[in-house]
């Protein structure tokens, strides 16, 4: 289980990250969590963008629930879930339902399913829980293409916290449209295996759960 | 004639002709308010014309004929009301009829295209006689509708379209033999116009000129030869049902009650290779109380144990929990709704596959009656112009998976958008070109690098007078821009410079 902090208006780079953390699996489905949000900036997620992103539009399952409560309820009934590869829970502002048991619930949930769990938190305050990684995600200047038009997504990963790990890691990352997968910028080689090779990072015997 | 003086063994049959029915289906679903309603016709393209395929009673009246034109028919009345005839909605709506038929003899068969047979031997004293039957059967179909009642199918058939008073079948035209036009013309011809005149011919001779057809069909409507007619048989509804001698009160007892209701209703539908997709139970309390609780799932399903799953949630939602007050006396359990469901090999590698996919399916089935299916959403792609009608939301459990049109990675599309756009405020450097700086939610954003614009236009096709100028609504110019901070967006300008004195621009998405 990972946690991704974000300013609000870095959203939509936050579930981007988020999405490209996630192993997904061949066909698996993505389970998208969301409170309903108030009219007036409430947001839809496009099935094109998800495309571009590389996750099957049609694996995506969102999921709009009224209150927190019914959002982790939701998210501990995917994580016990043996066909669901990655679920993302998006919420803004405290949380406060979401403490150190609830978290814990939701790692032993996914530890025994081997399922991702990403909780995307904008405008937050971290808090201890019992999350594997801590990252907060903002988004940065692209490299520019001609005519100075933006180019493709960068970001700025900063891990704030890992598990039985050394943090404090910054990385630049920049999506790579031929490999569908974000890239380190500071080694524009290519790098074998997830974003950043981080065991804890990879499902299966080496990390087993998140 | 009564039914009570029928003699033994023979059949008494009413054909039911419903010669409006589909012009007075369409009308239905328009309400149509009550007055001299203009003439009405279904029209149909027929290789490369439109003609009518149907009309109502005011249209044949004036003279216009299905199969004519619809130019033909617009020439000849200039106020003809069509709408596009539906032959699919004009079947189902005829199968309705066939069961609200059943209640007065369990043999209804479909006379295609526009007609019922009812054989009603041995059933007419339960409604007061044949009229009464025949008068009952009439409110009860609700259209316009022409009967015809013999001792054989096909005479009914034949007094229904055809005929006149009384149940004699001599002065019948031979049109109501129901041959095609050559043969008929033929008949015309050679001066038979009337079943009458050929039945007083000797039956080969007529064999050796009209054809064996003509002769059996002659022989049916005279009841020489047997009609039989194919009753549609009824789907007998799934239903259980538990009574007890003493009432129940505890809710465990009542949930073991209902499973082993599960367990038979699963039983007749694996007989019948199908599963249910509605699930409704009603408890009935010895005060005479009734508590209903109904589950609709995704997939067709016959496993009791997650049926049990999805109605455990689904008492768990209800606002007050299940009282059994003084106690239940009888469970009832009805699968109104079933599909086919078919047992399927396992693949090689022992169903994994299958079993994820089923393990999410009933995933969705619980989350859908926990939070309400509207909440359980799946995107679908649409296939629309504007960027933010290009797909839609539908309830999980009734998503069809359809293939997403390849994504344009020369056109990227925001990964959030928001819905409304949000306006803001934009200082632009030249009157057409991308923003310098804009403000938004309060703060001041800087541009630093821009990209567009991209027009799309409004969907003018669907508007009312949007092939003339001005009525086709304002096409956006969208930028691709991105801020100081790193921050990506996607902005719109409405309409063309120099068309509009203010200028509007919104803020529609967000780019990773």
């Amino acid at each position: 289980m990972h946690e991704v902090h974000c300013a609000g208006e870095d959203r939509a780079t936050a579930l981007a990250f988020a999405l490209a953390m996630a192993d997904r699996g061949d066909g698996e489905a993505v389970f998208l969590l969301r409170a309903r949000e108030r009219q007036r900036n409430a947001s839809v997620i496009s099935g094109d963008a998800l495309a571009l992103l590389g996750v099957d539009p049609r694996l995506l399952t969102i999921v709009e629930t009224g209150g927190a409560v019914d959002m982790l309820r939701a998210g501990l009934d995917a994580a016990r879930c043996p066909g669901v590869a990655t679920i993302v829970i998006e919420s803004e502002g405290r949380f406060a339902d979401y403490d150190l048991t609830a978290s814990r619930r939701l790692v032993l949930a996914a530890e025994a399913s081997r399922t991702g769990i990403v909780i995307l938190r904008c405008d937050a305050e971290p808090r201890s829980s019992g999350a594997h990684t801590r990252w907060s995600v903002a988004s940065a200047p692209s490299v520019p293409m001609e005519a100075d038009a933006p180019g493709p997504p960068s970001l700025d990963a900063h891990l704030l916290r890992l598990r039985g790990g050394a943090a404090g890691g910054r990385w630049r990352l920049i999506w790579d449209g031929q490999d569908g997968r974000f890239r380190d910028a500071a080694r524009p080689e290519a790098v074998p295996g997830a974003v950043v090779s981080f065991p804890p990072l990879r499902k299966g015997a080496a990390g087993a759960g998140e | 004639m009564d039914g009570l003086e029928m003699q033994p063994g023979q059949r008494r049959c009413l054909a039911l002709w419903f010669p409006f029915l589909p012009c007075e289906r369409a009308q239905r679903e328009q309400a149509n308010e009550a007055g001299d309603a203009p003439p009405f016709a279904l029209v149909a393209r027929v290789g490369n014309a439109l003609r009518l395929a149907s009309l109502d009673r005011v249209a044949s009246q004036i003279g216009l004929v299905a199969g004519m034109t619809l130019a033909d028919a617009r020439a000849r009345c200039p106020d003809l009301v069509t709408r596009p005839a539906d032959p699919q909605a004009d079947e189902e709506e005829l199968h309705r009829l066939l069961e609200r038929m059943r209640r007065f003899t369990p043999m209804v068969s479909i006379d295609p295209p526009d007609g019922l047979i009812l054989d009603i031997s041995g059933c007419a004293h339960l409604f007061g006689g044949e009229t009464g039957l025949i008068a009952q059967a009439k409110a009860r179909a609700g259209y316009g509708c022409r009967h015809g009642l013999s001792s054989t199918a096909m005479a009914a058939r034949a007094l229904a379209r055809h005929g006149g008073k009384g149940e004699d079948v001599a002065p019948l035209p031979v049109a109501a033999l129901d041959l095609d036009e050559g043969a008929l013309a033929a008949l015309r011809r050679a001066g038979l116009r009337t079943i009458g005149d050929l039945a007083r011919r000797p039956r080969s001779m007529i064999a050796a000129r009209f054809g064996e057809r003509t002769v059996l069909r002659l022989r049916q409507i005279l009841g020489e030869a047997a009609s039989p007619i194919a009753p549609a048989r009824a789907v007998d509804p799934i239903r259980c049902e538990a009574r007890f001698p003493e009432p129940i009160a505890r809710t465990d007892d009542v949930m073991e009650v209902i499973e082993g209701l599960l367990q038979e209703a699963a039983r007749r539908m694996e007989a019948r290779h199908e599963g249910g997709r509605r699930f409704h139970i009603l408890l009935l309390r010895s005060d005479g109380a009734r508590q209903e609780l109904g589950i609709e799932t995704g997939h067709p399903v016959r496993d009791p144990a997650s049926v049990m799953r999805l109605l455990r949630e689904r008492i768990d939602t209800l606002a007050d929990p299940l009282d059994p007050g003084f106690g239940f006396d009888a469970v009832r359990l009805a699968v109104p709704w079933t599909e086919a469901l078919v047992e399927r090999q396992r693949s090689w590698d022992g169903g994994a596959e299958e079993a994820r996919q089923e393990e999410v399916a009933a995933l969705i089935d619980r989350l859908g009656v926990r939070l309400g299916p509207e909440r359980v959403l799946r995107l679908v792609p649409c296939d629309r112009h504007l960027p933010e009608r290009a797909q839609r939301m539908v309830p999980a459990a009734q998503a069809l998976p359809s293939a997403w049109p390849e994504a344009q990675a020369d056109l990227p599309r925001p990964l959030l958008f928001f819905d409304p756009p949000q306006g803001v405020d934009v200082i632009a450097g030249v009157p057409d070109g991308p923003p310098l700086r804009f403000r938004w939610r309060g703060r001041l954003h800087e541009v630093k690098l821009a990209e567009g614009p991209e027009r799309i236009a409004a969907e003018w096709w669907r508007r009312r007078e949007g092939h003339q100028p001005g009525g086709a609504g304002r096409a956006r110019d969208y930028y691709r821009i991105e801020d100081s901070d790193g921050r990506r967006y996607w902005m719109f300008r409405y309409g063309l410079y120099g068309d509009e004195a203010q200028i509007d621009w919104y803020l529609h998405g967000l780019f990773p």
